[in-house]
């Protein structure tokens, strides 16, 4: 089985409803997240430098921040002849409800494509991962289907659905929402499988007005030859803002950013032309992360600030992250925000969450 | 067939700045890294897109091979249009023979086949090593409206500077009498910036009689811009007023990259267009103190640092210190290393507590004192001290 001969399917809206105000006007696969990226390019680039040449997103709702940020899927080098990114809206008169009645709506563009097998996957996985290996196991399990997992602590407000499998990778049981404590074999949401039984069991699943996905898996693993793969880098699922916060603050680590910004594998996301950051003469900045296109006079601890952000002289922030264009003016001091796009902080506020509560300010807002 | 373009623009970009030492080894001088993630070619090429130019040649000639993986289809500066965009103009055989490009002229010339595919109204020629921004429409409304046949862009520069350039000295109305290549006694501060606007039907007039000449260096300067005042032409020159730097030495390359530190030199950075490293943000870590530098992605900065432009993917180890220098992409300052004053190219490694370039007030004699130069991939040894104004082009050890 060749890379090329698997389409790459991205649900755009995991763990919507968890990740409350991040999701409020956009996907979650629009979600700034380290400072320059968007969740979706961890999964989108995974695909790309597999060799998955087609690849169709799933939009549900809030698309347009999704839709701006693909553009023509050229970030990706996936806008060729041979190559593209679709992203497949609801249409007219068409329910987008749940997974299984989506993709049966879709039917008919899953038909026309043209590679062989389908790999599903969501959009909040934060890893870099080559699937060449998962294609290989899957072709030489000679396995129906192959679930990835990671063995992993249950993300906070994340339905878990464990796994475990004998010594040959078969899968024995799937658990939905089972009582665990600490680590255990974590569904991450991506599967793999020829597209031919892709269809049938979608087509089987709504004749038999079977809608939940999670249970129809779980059934799968009784009736097919299913098998597990275990994500071989490390994984973060980005459940809740206290997932996206923590996510974002381990990323100081510089082995988990050498492990996740590969050079040979690189997270390619949309650029701008932003200039390299300046530092003023009063600047001082601690353990933090900055992108490009920054100015930064004033104060900064603990921070991941993506670009475009302008921090005053004499302004004070600590344990925030902020996203692009937002600008904080002088001798604010703000404590434990996640300040999302396009928000102006006017001069000598103080703000501050908690370490357990980090608090969100709106897109846009001016304070 | 190729629709028309009122202006086409071709970038002299094949010498090889013998003055800029190591750092051209393997590359061309427009493809030097500059500002902490831009080559110098970027500059040119952003001004033309700015300026609404759609069509722009690139000759390339020497060391090309970086030059041309990094324009690539010319999709960084909106130059992939279906019929026209970035192309690279290399020397080629042909029937008659094969020749290098003798001189700036004679690279325009073994083009004029490209420049006549657009069948253009006006050509642009630029230089592939200034640091500068400039809408070229000003210039080519001033062309127009003085109907001449080549407008020469000229920028005042100090007096005591002057013989260093080629000095256009005017009549009142901006029309060129006299050219004076790099003078003793310069009579005016009007310095040719290297940019020219002709009418294509006379400079490929002016082209043709130049190759015909076997006594010509085939250099515009030289040959072509004195036969057409010779002959008569309307010559102008077009006042600039703004940020301007011929980055062709050590010194003026630092000075640049310096001037972007500099809140009081009018140079920005919008609209300047590049390819874009594929890396995360930055890191500053805990304890160290930054103060005006540039920092590109990828940087993972342990030591302190001041008036300094890193480029992406830098590694500064702990304790390292470094001060108004230029740390070039990928290159790694380990522990306790002090780099003052130097411009250390891509991918170099400067070892631990070794100590690279002075600053100027260390330096007894000032006549010692000068930018200390690391070339691209070298190894410099822990505990080495490599003095200032050194070019290295070899791995050191104590």
């Amino acid at each position: 089985m060749k890379s090329n001969d698997v389409f790459g399917l991205i649900f755009s809206n995991s763990c919507e409803d968890t990740l409350t105000e991040l999701t409020a006007h956009r996907t979650t696969a629009s979600v700034p997240i380290g400072g320059k990226y968007r969740m979706i390019d961890f999964v989108l680039s995974n695909l790309a430098n597999s060799n998955v040449n087609n690849v169709g997103i799933i939009a549900k709702s809030g698309f347009m921040s999704l839709m701006d940020h693909i553009g023509s899927g050229s970030a990706w080098d996936l806008s060729k002849k041979r190559s593209g990114i679709t992203i497949l809206p609801p249409y007219a008169g068409v329910n987008f409800s749940n997974k299984i009645e989506t993709l049966y709506q879709l039917r008919g563009y899953f038909e026309d494509i043209e590679e062989d097998y389908i790999l599903l996957s969501e959009s909040n996985n934060i890893f870099n991962v080559d699937f060449t290996e998962l294609f290989y196991l899957h072709s030489v399990n000679e396995a129906d289907i192959t679930l990835v997992y990671k063995n992993m602590l249950v993300p906070e407000k994340f339905i878990p659905m464990t796994i475990s499998h004998d010594n040959v990778g078969k899968v024995e049981k799937v658990l939905i929402q089972p009582n665990v404590k600490g680590k255990c074999n974590l569904y991450l949401g991506s599967l793999i499988l020829k597209k031919e039984l892709f269809l049938e069991l979608i087509n089987k699943a709504i004749a038999e007005n079977e809608l939940d996905f999670d249970r129809l898996i779980q059934k799968w693993v009784d009736e097919y030859d299913v098998y597990a793969y275990e994500c071989p880098s490390t994984c973060a699922v980005i459940s809740s803002m206290n997932e996206y916060y923590k996510f974002n603050m381990e990323l100081m680590n510089e082995e988990l950013r050498d492990e996740l910004f590969k050079a040979d594998r690189p997270i390619l996301t949309k650029v701008r032309d932003d200039a390299p950051c300046k530092y003023g003469l009063t600047s001082s900045v601690k353990n933090s992360l900055v992108s490009q296109g920054c100015f930064i006079e004033g104060e900064v601890e603990n921070c991941v600030i993506s670009k475009g952000v302008h921090i005053a002289k004499g302004a004070k922030v600590s344990n925030c992250i902020i996203m692009q264009d937002s600008e904080i003016d002088s001798n604010c001091n703000l404590n434990y925000l996640i300040i999302d796009k396009d928000v102006k902080i006017t001069s000598g506020k103080s703000m501050a969450g908690a370490d357990s509560y980090p608090i969100h300010i709106e897109k846009k807002s001016v304070i | 067939m190729i629709p028309k373009q009122k202006v086409v623009a071709m970038v002299l970009a094949g010498g090889q700045g013998s003055r800029l030492g190591v750092l051209t080894k393997k590359l061309a001088k427009p493809a030097v890294p500059f500002g902490g993630k831009y080559r110098i070619i970027d500059f040119p090429l952003s001004n033309c897109v700015n300026s609404g130019i759609e069509a722009v040649g690139i000759l390339t000639q020497y060391q090309p091979l970086v030059l041309n993986e990094y324009i690539g289809n010319g999709q960084p500066w909106d130059l992939d249009g279906m019929h026209s965009g970035a192309n690279c103009l290399s020397p080629y055989e042909a029937k008659g023979g094969k020749e290098w490009y003798t001189g700036t002229a004679n690279a325009i010339y073994q083009n004029i086949s490209y420049i006549d595919r657009y069948n253009p109204d006006y050509v642009l020629i630029l230089s592939g090593d200034h640091i500068y921004k400039m809408d070229y429409n000003d210039m080519l409304e001033f062309h127009k409206k003085n109907n001449a046949a080549c407008t020469i862009a000229a920028i005042d520069v100090p007096k005591e500077e002057a013989s260093r350039f080629g000095i256009l000295n005017t009549n009142k109305d901006g029309s060129i009498y006299e050219f004076d290549e790099k003078p003793e006694h310069p009579k005016s501060t009007n310095a040719s910036m290297g940019i020219y606007i002709f009418s294509w039907k006379e400079l490929r007039k002016y082209l043709k009689e130049d190759a015909e000449d076997p006594d010509s260096s085939n250099d515009f300067g030289k040959n072509v811009l004195p036969a057409m005042l010779d002959a008569g032409e309307r010559m102008f020159a077009y006042p600039f007023e703004g940020y301007w730097k011929d980055v062709g030495t050590i010194d003026s390359l630092w000075e640049a990259n310096m001037d972007l530190l500099d809140p009081n030199v009018g140079l920005d950075l919008n609209n300047v267009y590049s390819r874009n490293p594929m890396m995360p943000p930055h890191y500053i870590a805990d304890g160290v103190t930054i103060q005006n530098s540039l920092i590109a992605d990828g940087c993972n900065v342990y030591g302190d640092l001041e008036f300094s432009i890193l480029f992406a993917g830098v590694k500064i180890g702990k304790g390292a210190t470094i001060n108004s220098s230029i740390i070039m992409p990928g290159a790694v300052i380990e522990d306790g290393a002090t780099v003052e004053f130097a411009i250390v190219a891509e991918n170099a490694v400067i070892g631990k507590n070794a100590k690279v370039g002075a600053n100027p007030s260390e330096v007894k004699n000032r006549d010692d004192w000068g930018v200390t130069v690391i070339g691209d991939n070298l190894k410099i040894g822990d505990n080495v001290v490599v003095p200032p104004k050194a070019m290295i082009d070899k791995d050191m050890e104590v």
